[in-house]
């Protein structure tokens, strides 16, 4: 008897959270179209079929310019000639290049506005550099200090981060601030070799993390574990 | 080796680099005659490229990407560049590959003409070069199976 009410009632439970699942997927499809802003893997391919097929086109057709632009930018710092035929030739290369590849420069779809992010990764450079030249004073002392005190120690965080180009702009900025490496990272997870106390310390306060999430926009972005939590709160509640 | 790397930031920065890598290839072919590199070199940076991407982004979009066929095709087309241009030398009533001869066609100095000839040789040579790369390094990647063979080869560990 009370077996079966045990089960009912984890029917029931299991029922009201099937439903808030559901309807936390709906909320973050309405959020997602709202917000429009980078995210993870799998919410990135639901938001490409929200996308029309002209918009997708209008996409590829602004990779494929961006694209191209640049890679033209790239040509005249390599080359360095300035008459009409090596240019004309540069132009055609660039359009090749940007035909042949324009899908990988810029795989994810973004549509937050590429000038905020200019702005804001200029705003950022003093702080990183900042950052970069304290971690080498540190490193510095490390090594030339008699006693030599490292602690080298591997620490491992989740990142809050969800485009695989965040996740390489943090992996790349910590092993550019002397004193750490990144390891691997797994699924999110970071691991980051640390050659002492205080460089662990500083990483995990995740401070560059924010500061790259601000910069690459993922700050303004709703997370769907966080509906998720929300949902089921909700539903245990009912 | 042929399936898609679970690094992801090898595989992130491979998809960043491999546009500018092409670029820097066509450069190095397009300026072959002015400074060093050529055809050869450049259709190899050319065939890196594609090799990067398999390699980061496993066989199966790789073949989207440049398939088997194509590279073979490529390959060819490319020999025709050179051998035609070759051949129309020859025609023309000079020697094979002697360029000066086509200023006539191009209604330039023999001077340019020869700039010119170089050029679309290297060219040639590039395209052919870096197909045959890409089809070499598929051929190892692949164990050697023929284009469309069977279905499931890209499963077996290279």
């Amino acid at each position: 008897m009370e077996v079966t009410i045990l089960v009912q009632a984890t029917d029931k439970a299991f029922e009201i959270l099937e439903k808030a699942r559901n309807d936390a997927r709906e909320l973050l499809y309405s959020s997602a179209k709202l917000t429009s802003e980078t995210r993870s893997l799998e919410e990135r391919r639901k938001a490409r079929d929200f996308l029309s097929g002209a918009q997708r086109s209008r996409l590829t057709l602004r990779n494929f310019a961006i694209t191209s632009v640049l890679l033209f930018a790239f040509w005249i710092i390599l080359s360095a000639r300035f008459d009409a035929f090596h240019l004309t030739l540069g132009i055609i290369c660039s359009l090749l290049v940007a035909y042949l590849s324009h899908d990988l420069l810029f795989s994810n779809i973004r549509l937050g506005d590429a000038r905020v992010r200019a702005r804001r990764f200029f705003a950022a450079a003093p702080w990183f550099l900042g950052q970069i030249f304290s971690a080498n004073l540190h490193v510095a002392y490390l090594a030339l200090s008699p006693k030599m005190p490292v602690d080298p120690q591997i620490i491992r965080f989740k990142t809050k981060l969800e485009s695989d180009i965040s996740w390489v702009a943090l992996a790349n900025s910590i092993t550019l601030t002397p004193g750490t490496i990144t390891v691997d990272i797994r699924e999110g997870e970071f691991f980051v070799h640390a050659l002492d106390r205080k460089v662990a310390y500083d990483l995990s306060t995740g401070e560059m993390e924010d500061r790259i999430a601000h910069v690459l926009m993922e700050a303004d972005h709703i997370y769907i574990q966080d509906v998720l939590d929300v949902a089921r709160i909700f539903g245990a509640l009912k | 080796m042929t399936r898609v790397t679970d690094d992801i930031i090898i595989r992130t920065v491979a998809r960043v680099l491999i546009p500018f890598i092409q670029l820097y290839a066509l450069y190095v072919i397009m300026h072959g005659h002015h400074s060093p590199g050529g055809g050869f070199q450049g259709g190899v940076i050319f065939g890196a490229s594609f090799i990067l991407y398999l390699l980061t982004h496993g066989l199966e979009e790789a073949k989207a990407r440049m398939s088997e066929m194509k590279a073979g095709l490529f390959s060819s087309f490319g020999l025709l560049i050179y051998s035609g241009i070759g051949l129309l030398c020859l025609i023309m009533g000079s020697n094979y590959l002697d360029y000066g001869r086509l200023s006539t066609i191009l209604r330039v100095i023999p001077a340019q003409a020869r700039s010119l000839g170089i050029l679309g040789v290297e060219i040639g040579v590039g395209i052919a070069v870096m197909a045959v790369m890409f089809s070499i390094f598929f051929d190892i990647a692949t164990g050697g199976e023929p284009p469309g063979g069977e279905e499931s080869f890209g499963d077996r560990d290279g």
